[in-house]
């Protein structure tokens, strides 16, 4: 269980996904020489240049050619190697969505695809590079799994996951500090197609991924200190294969599910969740996520609030929880 | 150095790439004949000679690899593997099947793949314009490993209108991948029609020099060419083997015709097709023959004529005064003059004593080497003589005289010789005059051979012209020694052309003959206008 107070005092500690990607992949790369990992020109800002500093020939930058970068990727892993893909989330699940169907997915190949700058919180660079449909059309390949940590942290847990499962994988980071989840429970689990519940609660659940968790910790506890409402909050790390019995759990233990993801609500978490809870728990799921639009730019210290104006902020949250318990469906 | 190893076994199993993918592609009612035809001596040199693979145990880590970007050659592909040993070649009737391992276009071959594909398939194609970079994933990893091996690639014409392959273009050299050699057919059709006209790509050498790739040129359906440049691996860069092919190739009316890019032949016309590829000859000039004499420098002109008008082959007439009353020239000579054409030499040892020359002209570079039944002092004697050749990737002939008979004792041996003289002139001489019994000889000899278990080729020698040579292709023969009739004529290239013409329209006649007897003569007709009347046959009803 985690410290709800901690969350939200000055002591939080924020970490750099990107740089925790950086420094597990030297550590996986130290302990299994057959890892290798393609960067398309963006290699000093997804930290994968540590990678290339620490093992030169490992680390092949193909420049600005994305579709090359993933397809080389595959041709790694054909020859045995487990090979990272990495650039901006912007230029890989839309550019190379062909690539990553036909030369990694359908072979299922060992190839892990690492993003980052996901999301509205791209900010300045605006709409272009805010990628905000790659779990909908990651998640809708076969063979595919689609990991989405919500700290450092996370991060490195999930490299170790995704090295030692074998198979195609699609990881998405966000560019900006993120504050640190699970800081004081570093020994925490985390398996592929399992989620944490980070709070638990008994009226409603939230569940998120990504960023959106820290903003979903913050909104529980507004919703128990200010309006006394029993919050389950839960970290879906895994989208792709998702931890349909958790969801279920949520479906019968609250009175309703939120899901919060910086993403458009097509398709994305809150679509995998509404599949599983239509199949096996019919329920509501009130989908909190960018609505089918356009993000814009806004500066780092106006990123709160563009994502608040996208409805992805601990009062918009609280103020569709509130909404949602009022409902009389379920 | 130049080598082929067997060439007219070679040859033999790329004739049967075309008729399993056929087969193939009728059976599944769709498919794509034109690329698969086009690709044939490419990937045929590949599996058969250039590749150090092993179908039974397939993923071993320092295997050559094959990148088939070019994926919907998939049938041509799939003919290639069953017969390297990947699975068995009646199964080609599943292709496109429901349940078919065969699927319209290949998938890796892995454990969860394994119901869907064959083993030996590394890339799932199908989506043109990705197999460069994987192949560059794979010399990448490769080189990492510190293996010396090679990874070829497959690449259609059409498929580098894809702006991904010059990404991977600028990469391979980038990396100056020199554990890479791209091969691009260039059979300058796609889908829509001709490449030129669709979206043009060339001037495709200058661009691919451009990129700093090795880049040559070779004739995509001469082996020779191919082997040639698939065996001389790049230095510090990576190269690419401009392949020139016709779409189609083997079935005139697919030849460099847009129409036939994906479209499958009736089952019922499979008979005539299947007759028109073993159709498929040979010409092969004696260079002995013409007014300039036998001198290197002769020879060599020679040499160069019959490359220039596209000879399959060079006939190498060796005459030593004892088994002939001749003599023309020896190993040594021969040796002098092979480094003039890498167009396959065939020699025919017309020597008393050939097992005391045959290491000097195993080693002076001989494609083909047939020997004299009537030299053979043993049954013994002509298996080791048989066995030298084989083990060194020789092709065996056997001759024998226009009196002399087939000996019995070569009938264990019919499945290891490649090709069978028949002689239609006493030997000794050039000029002379073909003998008319020795057509009978043919008729009767041939198809016995056949029933015995030979698969190899007859080639016919002596007095072959135009007015004789259609007695010998009708018989069975599919290689043609010419010598008078080719470099006694004051126009060489004339002739030639004069003499395929005469084959091809007689071939055509055999093949309407089946259309008719088949009862789809009609329907036949229609499909081959254009080629019946490029032999004036269009006139028929």
């Amino acid at each position: 269980m985690y410290s709800l107070n901690s969350l939200n005092t000055d002591e939080v500690k924020f970490s750099d996904m990107r740089s925790a990607y950086g420094e597990a992949l030297v550590d996986l790369g130290t302990e299994n020489k057959n890892i290798v990992c393609v960067g398309g020109d963006t290699t000093d800002s997804l930290k994968t240049k540590k990678f290339g500093e620490k093992f030169p020939d490992r680390l092949f930058n193909v420049g600005i050619a994305e579709a090359n970068l993933v397809s080389i990727a595959a041709g790694l892993a054909i020859a045995g190697k487990i090979s990272f893909a990495s650039t901006y989330a912007a230029f890989i699940p839309g550019r190379c969505l062909d690539q990553i169907r036909n030369a990694i997915c359908y072979p299922k190949l060992n190839v892990k695809i690492v993003v980052s700058h996901a999301g509205l919180s791209v900010g300045p660079d605006g709409a272009s590079h805010q990628q905000i449909e790659d779990i909908s059309i990651m998640r809708s390949l076969p063979n595919m799994n689609v990991l989405i940590p919500s700290d450092a942290l996370s991060v490195k847990k999930l490299l170790q996951k995704a090295v030692k499962t074998s198979g195609p994988f699609y990881m998405r980071l966000a560019r900006p500090s993120t504050e640190e989840i699970y800081g004081s429970n570093p020994e925490t689990n985390f398996d592929i197609g399992v989620g944490n519940i980070l709070v638990d609660g008994s009226d409603i659940s939230i569940i998120a991924c990504g960023t959106m968790v820290a903003t979903s910790l913050k909104a529980s506890n507004i919703l128990k200190t200010e309006y006394g409402i029993s919050c389950r909050v839960v970290d879906m790390y895994s989208i792709k294969p998702i931890d349909s019995d958790l969801v279920c759990k949520c479906a019968k233990e609250t009175r309703g599910i939120l899901t919060v993801e910086e993403h458009n609500i097509i398709g994305g978490l809150g679509s995998a969740v509404s599949e599983v809870t239509a199949e096996m728990y019919p329920t509501i799921v009130k989908k909190l996520g960018v609505r089918d639009k356009f993000g814009e730019s806004a500066r780092d210290e106006e990123i709160d609030t563009l994502l608040d104006n996208y409805g992805l902020s601990p009062r918009e949250i609280v103020k569709n929880a509130l909404a949602l318990i009022k409902s009389e469906k379920r | 150095m130049y080598s082929i190893n067997r060439y007219l076994r070679l040859k033999e199993k790329i004739k049967e790439i075309r008729k399993i993918a056929l087969t193939g592609i009728a059976e599944a009612g769709s498919g794509h004949p034109g690329a698969s035809f086009s690709a044939a001596e490419i990937m045929g040199s590949l599996y058969f000679q250039i590749m150090n693979i092993d179908l039974k145990n397939y993923s071993l880590a320092n295997r050559d690899y094959f990148i088939n970007s070019k994926a919907h050659s998939a049938p041509g592909y799939y003919a290639t593997l069953a017969l390297s040993g990947s699975f068995p070649k009646d199964e080609i009737k599943t292709l496109r099947k429901l349940h078919s391992r065969l699927q319209g276009h290949p998938v890796r071959y892995s454990e969860h793949q394994k119901n869907h594909s064959v083993p030996g398939i590394e890339y799932s194609g199908g989506s043109e314009g990705i197999g460069l970079s994987v192949s560059i994933g794979i010399s990448l990893a490769n080189r990492l490993d510190g293996y010396d091996n090679m990874v070829y690639c497959l690449l259609g014409d059409g498929e580098t209108n894809e702006g991904q392959v010059w990404e991977a273009s600028m990469a391979a050299s980038k990396f100056r991948l020199n554990n890479l050699i791209a091969i691009l057919d260039r059979n300058k059709i796609q889908q829509d029609g001709f490449t030129e006209d669709i979206m043009p790509i060339d001037p495709v050498k200058e661009k691919w020099s451009s990129f700093n790739w090795d880049v040559v040129e070779v004739d995509g359906h001469r082996i020779e060419q191919l082997i040639t440049e698939l065996l001389r691996k790049p230095k510090d860069k990576p190269k690419i083997i401009i392949a020139n092919t016709v779409k189609g190739n083997g079935i005139k009316h697919m030849a460099n015709n847009p129409q036939w890019h994906g479209k499958a032949p009736s089952k019922k016309h499979m008979p005539i097709l299947l007759e028109e590829l073993e159709g498929e000859y040979m010409i092969s000039p004696s260079i002995i023959a013409g007014p300039t004499g036998i001198d290197e420098k002769s020879l060599i002109e020679k040499i160069e004529t019959a490359e220039k008008y596209r000879s399959e082959m060079i006939h190498l007439d060796v005459m030593d005064g004892i088994f002939v009353p001749n003599t023309t020239f020896s190993h040594k000579t021969i040796k002098n003059i092979r480094s003039v054409t890498n167009v396959p030499f065939d020699t025919h040892l017309m020597i008393q004593s050939p097992a005391d020359e045959l290491d000097d002209f195993i080693d002076a570079g001989c494609d083909i080497l047939t020997i004299h039944s009537e030299v053979c002092k043993s049954e013994k004697d002509f298996e080791t003589m048989n066995t030298k050749l084989i083990s060194n990737g020789v092709s065996p002939g056997l001759a024998i005289n226009p009196n002399t008979e087939f000996p019995q004792w070569a009938i264990p041996f019919l499945d290891q010789l490649d090709v069978i003289i028949i002689m239609s002139v006493n030997p000794g001489f050039a000029g002379q005059k073909f003998i008319p019994e020795v057509s009978s000889k043919m008729t009767k000899l041939i198809p016995l051979l056949r029933k015995s278990g030979f698969t190899g080729y007859f080639e016919a020698d002596g007095g072959i012209d135009l007015s004789t040579i259609l007695n010998a292709y009708n018989a069975g023969c599919r290689i043609f020694v010419m010598g008078n009739a080719i470099f006694g004529s004051d126009d060489i290239q004339s002739r030639l052309k004069e003499t395929r013409l005469k084959i091809d329209t007689n071939l055509e006649q055999q093949l309407l003959q089946k259309s008719q007897s088949l009862d789809i003569k009609d329907d036949w007709v229609k499909g081959r206008k254009t080629v019946l009347e490029r032999f004036q046959l269009g006139v028929l009803p």
